[in-house]
């Protein structure tokens, strides 16, 4: 198991002023890293610098940006050297009607939640791909599977999202073994963004953190859906060859 | 700094694989300043990547792989595939697994009881020898000497020591009355060596037209590299070289340079001489012989599976062992014998089977390669592959094509000849024969070409209507033209070619720095 220390680098965890993004971040820092932090709202970054104590970056940061994450990410490194781990976690999910939406506001969801991710990953990869090792680990979700009323840009973009995570694999893993990308779905939480009764983030975070930091190349384009691997559908010839040799595909748990 | 197009260069080398690679340091060392002109990419020296399918061509270019497919005519069937050819810096020996052996004498030499089929190379063993010893130097190649060899060997590194599986093979085909040794191997040994066979390494243990070319050559602060350049054509006034037309970023640009050094490999170099044809020059540059592009070469791949002796210890695939037993038998050329350095594993197979449906024109079966494969692995599980490397012949037939209407596409035409297909018999039984009381089974039916061994296609001669260069490397019909890729060759020899390319590049650059006054 190849295991990310505080040795190999820092750690960017974007949307890091609330819910899931700063619980993400105060366990990193618990564990030594030195963590940056983005976010859009300079006082909720602040808030989060508060419970993570001097080993936590603050970066104001909109993701939908291009160029500011593209010269934010190159001064991180230029004041942090090697970054070893991007998180993205940053998104948005306006709850809008179709009708109420317009092409512009789906577009600007859009562009945080799918081009954002892009960025920054583009952003991290200019420092990792030269270095043959990094990880990035993509905060996904089910959205897209039964878009729900309301939602139309949000299933869009984290459908778009879990796609653009297989597109980055084509692209660099026979390359860059070293480099490890993967989706980790956390479930519904108490946050902002999710449900009252959700899980608490600081208790997602513990899988989230553990996840993030295991490097092995076996983990890329795999999905995580909270603490268990989540096994791509097998068609009938590879379910009859399983039920053939007995054998039954056995998920990861972290 | 001036830009690249605005600088008289010492020298051009177009190509930075093995032969440009090599011979553009040890210009670049001298003091000239030489511009390599590559096509391929840059590309990142973390990359681990090996050869690809992938059929889009700018993923391939990523990758340090040359974009598109070769189209060729094979007895007539019209096919085309991905050939093992590299395109970046280093070329296609950043892929390859470092064997880097020197030939026989009757490969060069024209001797009694063993008559060379060209009457000889221009430039004989002894004359070459001391080109091998330098390449054997610069590529920190190990290994131990063929026992069966009368010729001094070449300096040769301490290999690392036998693997137990290694050893007992070594002891049993000893045993059988073969003579073993360590492959001839350019892979200096670094702490941690991933023994990189067959793909990109990010270490500088594999000693390639990169590492040991390229690289190198830019660290001396001579020369430069410049990449995404496709070179499309060469311009003349008289017998001289003016300027390299290229195509970079989608602009035509000129290169200019007291000498032009062709080292775009044997597929491709040619091409670039027939595409260059002009009122002065109407078919072709430096092919008043009409051998640009003729005489096309490729090794016949005689693979075979050899399972250990019963209780031998497992310990992974081997290229440490190759001999050389058959390599001139029953007053035939065949070749030497090396282990593959791979497992006969379900996606080797699988490429493998379906490369031999292809060729045959047989495309329809290669759904039969996944059932095929997964039986053949049960089977071959524990085998050493072993690849036996047969010379081929040179006939004007075999030949690298030119449409002007499509000047980028990559095509040849081959035809097996009844000579080979014997030799290739010969070969089998002699095999067959050396092999008894080890488990073995041949891996293919007909003869299998090696597509990444290419090579004869510029030969060199001393007389210029049946050669296309002279015996310094020189074309003849032209004073600042040089070849110094696997073109150059008369034969194809019976061992790998690389190490002869690089070889034969030092002199080439040697008779360069001699002829500068």
């Amino acid at each position: 198991m190849t295991q990310i220390t505080p040795q190999d680098g820092f750690a960017v965890v974007t949307g890091a002023g609330s819910g899931l993004g700063r619980a993400l971040a105060q366990q990193l820092c618990a564990q030594g890293f030195t963590v940056v932090g983005t976010g859009r709202r300079a006082e909720a970054l602040e808030e989060t610098a508060a419970l993570c104590g001097g080993r936590f970056d603050a970066v104001p940061l909109d993701v939908s940006d291009f160029d500011a994450v593209t010269t934010g990410f190159a001064e991180m490194t230029g004041r942090h050297g090697p970054l070893a781990l991007l998180i993205n976690n940053a998104a948005v999910y306006p709850k809008r009607d179709m009708l109420e939406e317009t092409p512009d506001r789906f577009w600007h969801s859009m562009k945080i939640n799918l081009g954002g991710v892009y960025a920054c990953s583009w952003a991290a990869l200019q420092d990792m791909a030269p270095r043959g090792k990094g990880r990035i680990l993509n905060v996904a979700s089910y959205a897209d599977i039964a878009p729900l009323p309301a939602s139309a840009a949000y299933s869009v973009s984290k459908g778009a999202q879990r796609i653009l995570t297989r597109a980055l694999i084509a692209d660099l893993f026979d390359r860059f073994p070293g480099i490890v990308i993967s989706d980790w779905l956390p479930g519904a939480l108490a946050t902002g963004m999710g449900i009252p009764d959700g899980l608490p983030p600081d208790v997602a975070a513990k899988w989230g953190v553990k996840l993030a930091l295991m490097r092995d190349a076996g983990l890329n384009g795999t999905t995580f859906e909270r603490d268990m691997e989540l096994l791509p559908p097998r068609g009938l010839k590879s379910k009859l060859k399983d039920a053939l040799l007995l054998r039954r595909p056995k998920p990861r748990r972290l | 700094m001036t830009s690249v197009f605005d600088t008289h260069w010492d020298a051009i080398v177009i190509g930075a694989g093995m032969g440009g690679g090599t011979l553009g340091r040890a210009l670049a060392e001298a003091g000239q300043k030489v511009l390599f002109v590559e096509k391929g990419a840059p590309g990142l020296r973390s990359e681990r990547n090996g050869l690809t399918e992938v059929f889009v061509p700018e993923a391939r270019a990523a990758r340090g792989l040359w974009p598109d497919p070769l189209h060729v005519s094979l007895d007539g069937v019209q096919t085309s595939f991905f050939a093992p050819l590299g395109s970046g810096p280093g070329g296609s020996s950043v892929f390859y697994a470092a064997t880097l052996e020197r030939p026989e004498r009757h490969d060069l030499d024209d001797l009694p009881g063993q008559p060379h089929p060209t009457g000889g190379w221009p430039v004989g063993f002894d004359e070459m020898a001391p080109w091998y010893d330098r390449a054997a130097l610069q590529f920190r190649v190990h290994g131990t000497p063929d026992p069966l060899s009368p010729e001094a060997p070449m300096p040769l590194e301490i290999p690392p020591p036998l693997r137990e599986a290694e050893a007992a093979l070594t002891d049993s085909l000893r045993a059988a009355g073969l003579h073993p040794y360590r492959t001839h191997t350019g892979i200096a040994n670094v702490e941690g060596c991933e023994n990189c066979l067959g793909r990109k390494c990010p270490k500088v243990c594999k000693m390639d037209g990169r590492s040991a070319g390229v690289e190198p050559a830019l660290a001396s602060g001579n020369a430069h590299l410049l990449t995404g350049a496709n070179v499309i054509r060469l311009h003349t006034q008289g017998n001289r070289i003016t300027s390299a037309e290229v195509r970079i970023d989608g602009e035509i640009r000129h290169l200019r340079a007291d000498r032009f050094i062709l080292a775009a490999g044997a597929l491709h170099s040619p091409r670039l001489l027939l595409a260059s044809a002009s009122e002065d020059w109407p078919q072709g540059l430096a092919n008043r012989s009409g051998c640009v592009g003729a005489n096309l070469m490729l090794h016949v791949d005689e693979r075979f599976a050899l399972w250990p002796k019963r209780g031998t210890p497992d310990s992974g695939a081997t290229k440490a062992i190759s001999f050389r037993d058959f390599y001139h038998r029953e007053d035939m050329r065949l070749g030497s014998v090396q282990a593959m350095g791979i497992r006969a594993s379900y996606g080797e197979l699988v490429h493998f089977l379906n490369r031999m449906f292809d060729l045959r024109g047989q495309s329809h079966l290669r759904t039969l390669s996944r059932p095929m494969a997964a039986v053949a692995q049960v089977f071959l599980g524990h085998a050493h592959l072993f690849v036996g490397l047969m010379e081929d012949f040179p006939y004007a037939q075999n030949r690298v094509l030119f449409d002007p209407t499509h000047p980028d596409k990559l095509s040849v035409t081959y035809t097996l000849s009844d000579e080979l297909r014997t030799r290739r018999r010969a070969f089998r039984k002699a095999l067959r024969r050396g092999l008894r009381g080890h488990r073995h089974m041949f891996l293919s039916m007909t003869p299998e070409l090696n597509w990444g061994h290419p090579c004869g296609t510029l030969r060199f001669g001393h007389d210029p209507a049946t050669s296309v260069t002279d015996a310094g490397g020189r074309a003849h019909d032209l004073a600042n033209l040089w070849v110094a890729d696997a073109s150059f060759m008369p034969t194809s020899m019976g061992v790998n070619p690389s190490l002869t390319i690089a070889a034969n590049a030092l002199r080439v650059a040697d008779q360069i720095l001699k002829d500068r006054t």
